[in-house]
Parts: structure tokens; C-alpha cells; sequence
């Protein structure tokens, strides 16, 4: 859980591997944007099944770890769907068609179209969101970001560097429950453990600075290790995103 | 911005302009940034117990809403430069994305409102003032942000008067684990001595 997911060589090599991570990044807002403008659930169906056949053929991610994406999903869409069917606001309208009646509550046809579109709205963005987490390195996602989207280097490499000391993280945070054990202290999970955790954490981070200022970050124009360039995939991938949104809203 | 010349990136800070960032400023927000980015995934995790739950108990789970914001409030209140809660939140947002956060991409859109809110009542107090009021209420216009997005993005068809007692629970939950919980957190980190040469 507290280790990144490695992507794989198959998924690196893909053709949405290969595409410039800030074209899927991108596209992933606006089929969330262009999900805002519409409650019915034909749409996010459309791009859910979209974002996931894109994921097995040209991402190259296999079923499994694709499935990993959707346990936590199921909770989530239920909990968005519930709320909304429990507290619509058409549930108060009397011109609305009555369907069930739990307890003081009166739910209505109208509520649960609209609560049935929201839950398929929570089912696209998990599967765009997995979709470009599973085929996405981080560290190409920050170079597209620097050398594609101008965002400042200093603070995306910061950032990189930062996650990348997660396994370390993960391996202090075994150290810190062992030492509690030791004390004789529960082995469970206590708030006094995130504390200790950010303790680590910080002291982790104040050597990684010294180090990367001992070797002169970001104190002038440097050259880059791995140019990032456009290229047809970019505009393939970036063209046909948008040709599916476009077919998926306006059906 | 003055004009004495800004030496090696991390070089004295006295001798620098105090909105600079040093190298390790970034590393330290960035790391409070990673940190609360996995520990969203237990947040994600409890979210998605309580939220079906509340067909019997109503708004229970947006009480767990201010560990979310954690990082845009906790994290300027230990570097004090600005673009601190927006750098946070976002770089929080990004590895909850990145470790399959269960709202995918929608994540970055709620880090960057949170961040900004918050952003915005530091910057309106020019990166000055730090006292609990301050945080509190950085904590609660971070709250307001998220409210108005899930407004749009997943909840547009609740009742009037759910929406405000969802935005009620969320304020109370801000001040209470973002403010107050961020305020203790930065104690406790100072007392650990790990926070020397940030101000205090």
C-alpha cells in the first residue's frame, strides 16, 4: 500500500505509456469537465468502457491490476449514489413520481435517475484516473510537466524527489512499530505513529535538500537527462480522447 | 522582492529574501505533501465504510472531511512562504492520484481548490500572521472550496438544507482536525526539535 505501483515494462512501452503524460493528464480533465454538464447515465457509461478498453489494448495493463482500481470504487459509487437518492431535492417535489417510501423518507423515480447518473459519473473518472495512473511513471509525468508545461523545476523535482523517498518511509514506518512494540506498547495503529512518521519524514527531507544542494539544484539552467518531445502519439491519443468525449456527450 | 542577490539555493536564510524558497523548504513541504498523500488512502478507505453508511447516520462521514486539508494548512504554517498550501495540496493530491485514489483525477481539481482557499487567507495576511484564528479560518475557506466542488462534481441534486448541514459538518470537521490538528501537529514537530531554522 505505501509503495508506489511500478509500471510495468508493457505498460511503459504502450501506446498510452509512450504519450506525453500532460496530453493524457489533460484529457482525463476534460472528460471530467465534460461529465459535469450532463446527469444521465448514457454518457459516463460510454467513457467508462472508453477509458478501460483503452487501458487493455493500448495502455497494455493487465485485467488484474486494472481490477485492483475498482474494489475501493464500489463503495465510493454506492456512497455518491445513496446520498444523492436519500437527499434529492426532487424527493420533496410533489409533482415528482413517488417509487419507494423508507421510513419518513420518500424517494422518487426522478431522484434515483439522477442518483443512478451520479454513481456512473464516480464509475468513468475512477477509470480514466486508473487508466493514467497504471500507464504513467511519475518521473516522466514531472520532466512532461517541466519541459512540456513550463511548471516551475525546482518544485516538481522537489516534488519527485519527495516521492520517491516513500519506500523509505514505508521502511521507517516498520522500524517505528517495532521500537513501540518493543516499549511494550500496543502493536496496533496509534495517532502518536503518523507524529513519529512525520518526524522521519522531515529529517528525511532536510537530507535529501542538502544533498541536491550540494549538487547545485536548481541553481541555473541545466541541461535534461531524458528530453521528453511531441510527437503523433500525442496528437493521436490527445485527438482521439476528445473525439470520444465529443460522441459520448453529444450521442 | 529585494534586491540583495539571492546566493545558492539553501544558502543562510537571514541572508536571503524571506519569501524565497531555500531547497529545503520545498523538500519539507513536499514530503508533508507525500505523507498526507498515503495517509489519504486510509482516509479514502474510511470514506468509503462511512459514506454508504449514511443512509442510518446522515453526514457522519463528512466529519473525516478536514484530514483532507490537512496538508494546506499544516504545511505553511511550518515553511510561512507563500504558494506553501497550493504547493502542498497539490503535490498531496497528485500521490493520492498516483496511488489510485477512489475519485481518480477529480482528486486534483479538489487538491487545488483546497490549497488555493487556503492560500488565499495566508496571502491576505501577507504570510504574517500565524495565529490560531488565522489558521482556523484558512482551514474553513479550504472547507468551503471542497464544499462548493462536490456541490458541482458529486452532489448537485441534494436538498437546500442538506447541502448546508454537509457544508456545517465540513467546517466543523476543518477547524477542528485542519486547525486545531494541524496547529498540535506543528507543536509536537517543533518539540521534536526537527523543526529548527523554520520561524516559529
Amino acid at each position: 500500500m505505501l509503495t508506489p505501483a511500478d509500471i510495468g515494462v508493457a505498460q511503459a512501452g504502450s501506446l498510452l505509456g509512450q504519450t506525453s503524460p500532460l496530453v493524457k493528464l489533460g484529457l482525463a480533465l476534460a472528460w471530467l469537465i465534460g461529465l459535469l454538464f450532463t446527469l444521465d447515465p448514457g454518457p459516463p457509461a460510454i467513457l467508462a468502457l472508453a477509458a478501460i478498453l483503452a487501458g487493455l489494448t493500448l495502455g497494455g495493463i493487465p485485467p488484474s491490476r486494472l481490477a485492483q482500481a475498482f474494489a475501493p470504487l464500489s463503495a465510493v459509487a454506492l456512497g455518491v449514489g445513496l446520498a444523492n437518492l436519500l437527499f434529492s431535492a426532487s424527493n420533496a417535489d410533489p409533482a415528482a413520481t413517488e417509487l419507494a417510501r423508507v421510513g419518513p423518507l420518500r424517494l422518487t423515480t426522478e431522484a434515483a435517475l439522477i442518483a443512478g447518473g451520479l454513481a456512473a459519473r464516480v464509475f468513468a473518472i475512477v477509470s480514466v484516473g486508473a487508466v493514467f495512473a497504471q500507464t504513467t511513471d511519475p518521473a516522466r509525468l514531472v520532466d512532461a510537466l517541466v519541459q512540456q508545461g513550463r511548471a516551475p523545476a525546482r518544485f516538481a523535482y522537489g516534488a519527485l524527489a519527495a516521492y520517491q523517498a516513500l519506500p523509505r518511509l514505508a521502511d521507517d514506518l516498520a522500524t517505528i512499530r517495532q521500537a513501540r512494540r518493543i516499549r511494550g506498547l500496543r502493536g496496533g495503529w496509534h495517532p502518536r505513529l503518523f507524529v513519529s512518521l512525520l518526524v522521519r519524514a522531515i529529517r528525511h527531507a532536510d537530507q535529501l535538500a542538502l544533498a541536491m544542494d550540494a549538487r547545485a539544484f536548481g541553481s541555473g539552467p541545466r541541461s535534461t537527462f531524458r528530453p521528453i518531445s511531441w510527437g503523433w502519439r500525442d496528437l493521436a491519443v490527445g485527438a482521439g480522447g476528445l473525439a470520444v468525449l465529443g460522441a459520448a456527450l453529444l450521442r | 522582492m529585494t534586491t540583495t542577490a539571492a546566493g545558492p539555493a539553501g544558502a543562510s536564510p537571514a541572508a536571503t529574501d524571506p519569501t524565497r524558497w531555500r531547497t529545503r523548504d520545498i523538500l519539507v513541504t513536499a514530503i508533508i505533501g507525500v505523507a498526507f498523500g498515503v495517509a489519504f488512502v486510509g482516509l479514502n478507505a474510511a470514506w468509503s465504510i462511512l459514506a454508504p453508511a449514511s443512509a442510518a447516520a446522515p453526514l457522519v462521514a463528512f466529519l473525516l472531511y478536514g484530514g483532507w486539508l490537512v496538508p494546506a494548512v499544516l504545511a505553511p504554517l511550518i515553511v510561512r512562504k507563500p504558494g506553501a498550501a497550493l504547493y502542498a495540496e497539490l503535490v498531496a493530491a497528485g500521490v493520492s492520484a498516483l496511488l489510485l485514489s477512489p475519485w481518480g483525477p477529480d482528486v486534483l481539481l479538489s487538491g487545488f481548490v483546497q490549497g488555493a482557499a487556503a492560500e488565499l487567507v495566508f496571502a491576505f495576511t501577507l504570510y504574517r500572521r500565524w495565529s490560531m484564528p488565522v489558521v482556523a479560518v484558512a482551514a474553513v475557506a479550504s472547507a468551503a472550496a471542497a464544499w462548493l466542488h462536490d456541490w458541482v462534481v458529486w452532489y448537485p441534486d441534494l436538498a437546500m438544507d442538506v447541502q448546508i448541514a454537509r457544508g456545517i459538518a465540513m467546517a466543523f470537521s476543518a477547524v477542528v482536525i485542519a486547525g486545531f490538528g494541524s496547529a498540535a501537529l506543528a507543536r509536537s514537530l517543533r518539540r521534536a526539535g526537527v523543526l529548527e531554522g523554520f520561524p516559529d
